[in-house]
């Protein structure tokens, strides 16, 4: 057999003849890399670290209570002892780690675009402000959510599971579904949105951290001592600005559970909320068209 | 065929005008937007990309209105002169990112972002972290960013900005290999006029906001009729047989220069030089240089429309 002297064959440039993609897909590649810088996919351990920290001290606990609650469960005297929390009360605790992850991780998604000049190359690309700021919004919503209703979805399965007849417990709690999800988007859509807002403002990530979690707590204790300092509806005005108030009245009323010390009807909290977060939305899209027209 | 079209473009930052009515087309190939800083380049650019809106007057790029949807950006590559990469990141995955993001889907997009980074060499490198890239590495990846998705034409700000001169001489090879290979349209915006003369095809030329000149390069370096003699040794005797022949030189270290030479002057030359047993290095007619158009007039409004870049 003989062969002949190699040769290489340079192809050379080639250009792209094949279908290009609609505008949702650009918004998809956008949205996918937003859910992976939230988790930390495809970084180093310590990118990882923050968000699976916040989102386990989120989760946690309550699996720990639900694998008390099935050891002790055999045991009836044991049983009636522990109580495992209610589907709001749980918010009582997680709404700290909730707020911990936004405050630490929505920065990631904004101001190292800002900081690199990346901001300059999506604006160049077929997409608009809208576009870009609405995929990384929508990104960290869906992480945050998913951290914020899987604790209540842990507790409602293992409630169903402990039911004498999960058929017929289904058939009166079907509701906690709608509600939970209900409950974990009033936790995280204005949290996401706060700290985004707060993340669109600066390029480092420790300041908009900071930002976010100096909104909460300054408005939580202007809101707490208004309402040790005033009565009636002053102080149900006043305690408006405490976030995390307003949030848990909210989820309580979702749930229909009792509400707190407050006068205030749980539908003014829900409806306070929904406008707060849609006046941080608007600011935000402003905010992200200002920057990418720089 | 004209891909970008200025009609009258106007725009105002407050008080101060960055474009005054400015008219040019730019066609395919490589051109140059040249002008100083606040020339109006960038604000140009940013009117071309849809980001800001002209107070007055038009563009049109691709046939299109940029104000309308951002669609047309699909066949637009844009490379900003600024820092805009991220230092956490490979080239490889941002770039396949990055043709995501303008429209191709996944596949082909690693696909062509492996492929242009071995275009503009840096294969070998494409896994690791842009934060670790020299200053020549970074703008390799920001060319290939913008022309990933194999765009129809490609604007690219200050290319040359940050490099040394093999770096850029490299650079502007790359690009003189894009417009001429991969049948990509370029425009380079650049205050430096050397770049201009080496990369690009035609030039369009802006000074304060106006229209001082569009055109071939070649056309705005052309001969002219001073005679430039460049000599090893023996320039003042060429000079003393140039004067007894009747000829008048200006001698310049070992340079001669002849104003208003005619055909025949050069048969005249010749045997002056061999006569002066001068040395001769290199004897050409001098060329203008993109330098002389910032002295010269600007375009006549009536005439701006005129020729295209």
């Amino acid at each position: 057999m003989t062969t002949g002297p190699a040769e290489i064959f340079d192809l050379g440039y080639r250009g792209y003849e094949g279908q290009r993609t609609s505008r949702w897909r650009r918004r998809l590649a956008i949205w996918r890399d937003g859910v992976r810088i939230s988790l930390g996919l495809g970084r180093g351990a310590g990118a990882k670290f923050a968000s699976w920290l916040l989102i386990g001290l989120a989760l946690v606990p309550m699996v720990v209570l639900v694998v008390i609650s099935a050891f002790l469960s055999p045991a009836e005297e044991a049983s009636e002892d522990f109580e495992l929390p209610s589907y709001a009360d749980y918010y009582d605790w997680a709404l700290v780690p909730l707020t911990l992850f936004a405050a630490v991780v929505a920065p990631l998604l904004l101001c190292p675009d800002r900081r690199d000049g990346v901001l300059s190359l999506y604006a160049a690309r077929p997409i608009t402000a809208t576009d870009y700021v609405g995929s990384r919004w929508a990104a960290f919503l869906t992480v945050s959510a998913l951290a914020a209703w899987l604790p209540v979805a842990v507790l409602f399965t293992w409630n169903g599971l402990d039911a004498p007849s999960i058929g017929s417990w289904l058939g009166d709690n079907w509701d906690v579904v709608p509600r939970s999800l209900a409950a974990a988007a009033a936790v995280v859509v204005p949290l996401t949105t706060l700290s985004l807002l707060a993340a669109s403002f600066a390029k480092r990530r420790a300041y908009a951290a900071v930002a976010t979690l100096a909104v909460v707590l300054v408005g939580s204790a202007v809101g707490g001592i208004g309402e040790e300092n005033f009565d009636g509806s002053v102080a149900d005005v006043i305690s408006l600005v405490g976030l995390p108030d307003v949030t848990l009245d909210t989820v309580r009323w979702i749930f229909s559970d009792e509400l707190g010390d407050q006068q205030r009807a749980g539908w003014v909290s829900g409806l306070w909320l929904a406008g707060v977060t849609i006046v941080l939305a608007v600011w935000l899209l402003q905010r992200t068209r200002q920057l990418v027209r720089e | 065929m004209a891909l970008l079209h200025a009609r009258d473009l106007t725009k105002n930052y407050g008080s101060v005008r960055a474009l005054d009515a400015v008219t040019f087309e730019i066609d395919e190939g490589i051109t140059g937007l040249l002008g100083s800083n606040g020339a109006g380049k960038t604000t140009s650019l940013k009117i071309f990309m849809g980001l800001i809106q002209p107070d007055g007057g038009s563009a049109e790029v691709l046939g299109q209105d940029p104000r309308v949807s951002p669609e047309f950006r699909a066949r637009i590559g844009y490379s900003p002169e600024h820092d805009c990469l991220p230092a956490g990141v490979s080239a490889a995955e941002f770039l396949a990112y990055m043709a995501e993001v303008s429209g191709l889907p996944r596949t082909p997009a690693r696909l062509r972002a492996s492929d242009m980074l071995r275009h503009v060499g840096l294969f070998e490198e494409r896994y690791r972290p842009i934060g670790t890239y020299s200053t020549g590495m970074k703008q390799r990846v920001k060319l290939a960013q913008a022309l990933v998705h194999d765009p129809l034409l490609a604007f690219l700000d200050e290319p040359t900005a940050g490099l040394d001169p093999i770096g850029r001489r490299e650079m502007l090879e790359l690009i003189r290999r894009v417009g001429r290979d991969f049948g990509i349209s370029i425009v380079i915006s650049t205050h430096l006029m050397g770049d201009v003369e080496r990369a690009c095809d035609s030039v369009v030329v802006l000074d304060a906001g106006r229209l001082l000149r569009t055109g071939a390069v070649s056309g705005l370096t052309e001969e002219t009729e001073t005679l430039e003699v460049d000599l090893v040794e023996g320039a003042p005797a060429l000079l003393d047989a140039l004067a007894a022949r009747g000829l008048t030189a200006r001698l310049d270290g070992s340079r001669l220069t002849l104003e208003r030479v005619t055909g025949e002057d050069y048969d005249v030359i010749r045997d002056a030089i061999v006569a002066s047993e001068a040395l001769l290095y290199r004897l050409a007619p001098a060329r203008l240089a993109l330098a002389d158009v910032f002295s010269a007039p600007a375009v006549d409004p009536d005439e701006k429309a005129g020729e295209p870049a």
